[in-house]
């Protein structure tokens, strides 16, 4: 049987148990590595990198974890942070010259099997970064509307918003796209 | 997170919410997680830094009770604030700056984040 969460985290906290640390990073690695990788638009290393700070940033304020809302969620709200403030000091991930919608549907990839998939990234790099970050927290994590907004600070409205935009704009995009493929 | 979707509900799901969670693969570790536990640094030594200024804010306190001519400050009057005497108010904003400065640093040491 697996340790819960809130046993890890109390072993952290009681003895700076790195093998209880270990295990929760290893458990959610994937999903926050995976977050950020979108988040920096494919960017694997700067994604790994603010992974990374991610988990060295929650072993130093593990402390501040009140346990009202899953672990992940509270990672998910570090590694956003982490995620805004380079995104503050990088042109290339500014937050608002992304808000444009393409021209016309993003080219359709070499792999027919993989097309869709492919399609589905180009799109998400297109979304602004808020809805990107509401569209991946809630669509693809499974976050509720609810968590998503506690993870991304900013009310519950505003988390619904993003999602419905979000999701509206990767349904035309990607329509887009299906019309040309069928062409 | 939320619990797995039966069979029906991942069928009924919008088709763009399938796609993400099927794009949803499982990053292998790789090396990743003990990355970060060696990169780990010691719990104790976060509460060092806030520490120090405490002390520091606590030696603050105990000079400034000390060294400040506390039986020789001239009185304070509405009269003096308007006229703004300097003789009157010099001395004053000597102690206002040293207690406010105490009164930040405890507040920085008691909101320390990382």
């Amino acid at each position: 049987m697996s340790v819960s969460d809130a046993d890890l985290i109390a072993r952290v906290l009681a003895r700076e148990d790195h093998h209880a640390f270990a295990e929760l990073v290893r458990r959610y690695q994937s999903p926050v590595r995976a977050f950020l990788t979108r988040m920096t638009r494919g960017d694997a290393h700067l994604g790994d990198d603010l992974a990374q700070e991610t988990f060295l940033k929650a072993w130093r304020k593990l402390h501040t974890y009140r346990g009202t809302a899953p672990f992940s969620t509270w990672l998910f709200g570090i590694a956003f942070n982490e995620f805004r403030s380079v995104a503050r000091q990088r042109k290339e991930l500014a937050l608002d010259d992304v808000d444009k919608e393409p021209a016309e549907a993003p080219p359709p990839a070499a792999d027919p099997q993989s097309g869709l998939r492919l399609d589905l990234t180009e799109a998400l790099k297109r979304l602004h970064s808020n809805e990107r970050a509401a569209v991946l927290l809630c669509c693809q994590n499974g976050l509720s509307h609810e968590e998503a907004a506690r993870a991304l600070d900013c009310p519950l409205g505003t988390v619904k918003t993003n999602v419905l935009r979000g999701k509206q704009k990767l349904k035309r995009w990607l329509q887009g796209y299906q019309h040309y493929e069928s062409a | 997170m939320n619990p797995p979707e039966d069979r029906q509900s991942i069928d009924e799901r919008d088709p763009i919410d399938t796609q993400l969670h099927e794009q949803n693969a499982y990053i292998n570790d790789d090396g990743f997680t003990q990355h970060v536990i060696a990169a780990l640094p010691l719990r104790r030594r976060m509460w060092l830094r806030p520490a120090l200024l405490l002390g520091s804010v606590a030696i603050g306190w105990v000079l400034a009770v000390l060294w400040l001519p506390w039986k020789n400050l001239p009185p304070l009057s509405v009269s003096a604030v308007l006229s703004l005497n300097s003789q009157v108010l010099t001395p004053w904003v000597l102690v206002l700056t040293v207690a406010a400065s105490l009164v930040w640093a405890i507040v920085a040491a008691i909101q320390w984040d990382d």
